[in-house]
């Protein structure tokens, strides 16, 4: 599963932190998700895509 | 739906209280224990050691997002990582039961008292696979 987190949080001056808090989990995890290496639940999921103003499907892909 | 808009690492919660909470009441029963047991270094001991693991939490989780996680119970990786842990170390003391069980018949013992742990932890199982299914 690909994800553009990253992209989309550097694009607007964020910190880790800062986007943790704003999700209210933890910095690792936010990291952890940047880097696939953890599949964040459907709410967080929809809460990351809205907090950036886009939809599920253009924050996440599934690889082919 | 509902993601928790405070931080995982400084909302405040009544949660994040309840595991040290737990050490320090388990240390009060191992006080209680020892002591009417007429085993007073235990109770001392015991209490000592829960009160020092509560603290430790408590002034960890100050330094840790992973144990303030555990904590309060926030962050749903932390979560996740917390019950396969638990599935892990379950599954670790089943294999430990069964072993001693075994182990137990093999030198002509009844199997006490693995024999009702492993039964206390079937039943458990049973248990929780059904009212995880109803609820799920």
């Amino acid at each position: 599963m690909r994800n553009t987190v990253r992209e989309l949080r550097t694009r607007r001056g964020l910190s880790q932190g800062d986007l943790a808090t704003a999700m209210g989990v933890s910095r690792q995890t936010i990291n952890s998700i940047e880097t696939g290496r953890y599949l964040p639940s459907l709410p967080l999921a929809i809460a990351l895509s809205r907090f950036f103003g886009t939809t599920v499907e253009e924050v996440f892909d599934v690889d082919r | 739906m509902s993601i928790d808009e405070g931080s995982a690492h400084g909302t405040r919660s009544w949660k994040r209280w309840i595991t040290p909470g737990a050490a320090v009441l388990g240390g009060l029963v191992y006080l209680v224990s020892g002591w009417s047991g007429g085993d007073r270094t235990f109770a001392f001991g015991g209490l000592a050691v829960m009160l020092a693991l509560a603290v430790a939490l408590v002034l960890l989780a100050r330094r840790s997002e992973t144990v303030a996680g555990l904590l309060d119970g926030k962050d749903e990786r932390i979560n996740h990582i917390d019950g396969e842990a638990t599935g892990i170390a379950g599954r670790t003391l089943m294999a430990a039961v069964v072993i001693g069980f075994v182990v137990e018949i093999a030198q002509g013992q009844d199997g006490h008292p693995y024999d009702m742990l492993a039964m206390i932890a079937g039943v458990a199982y049973v248990l929780a696979l059904v009212v995880l299914r109803i609820r799920r």
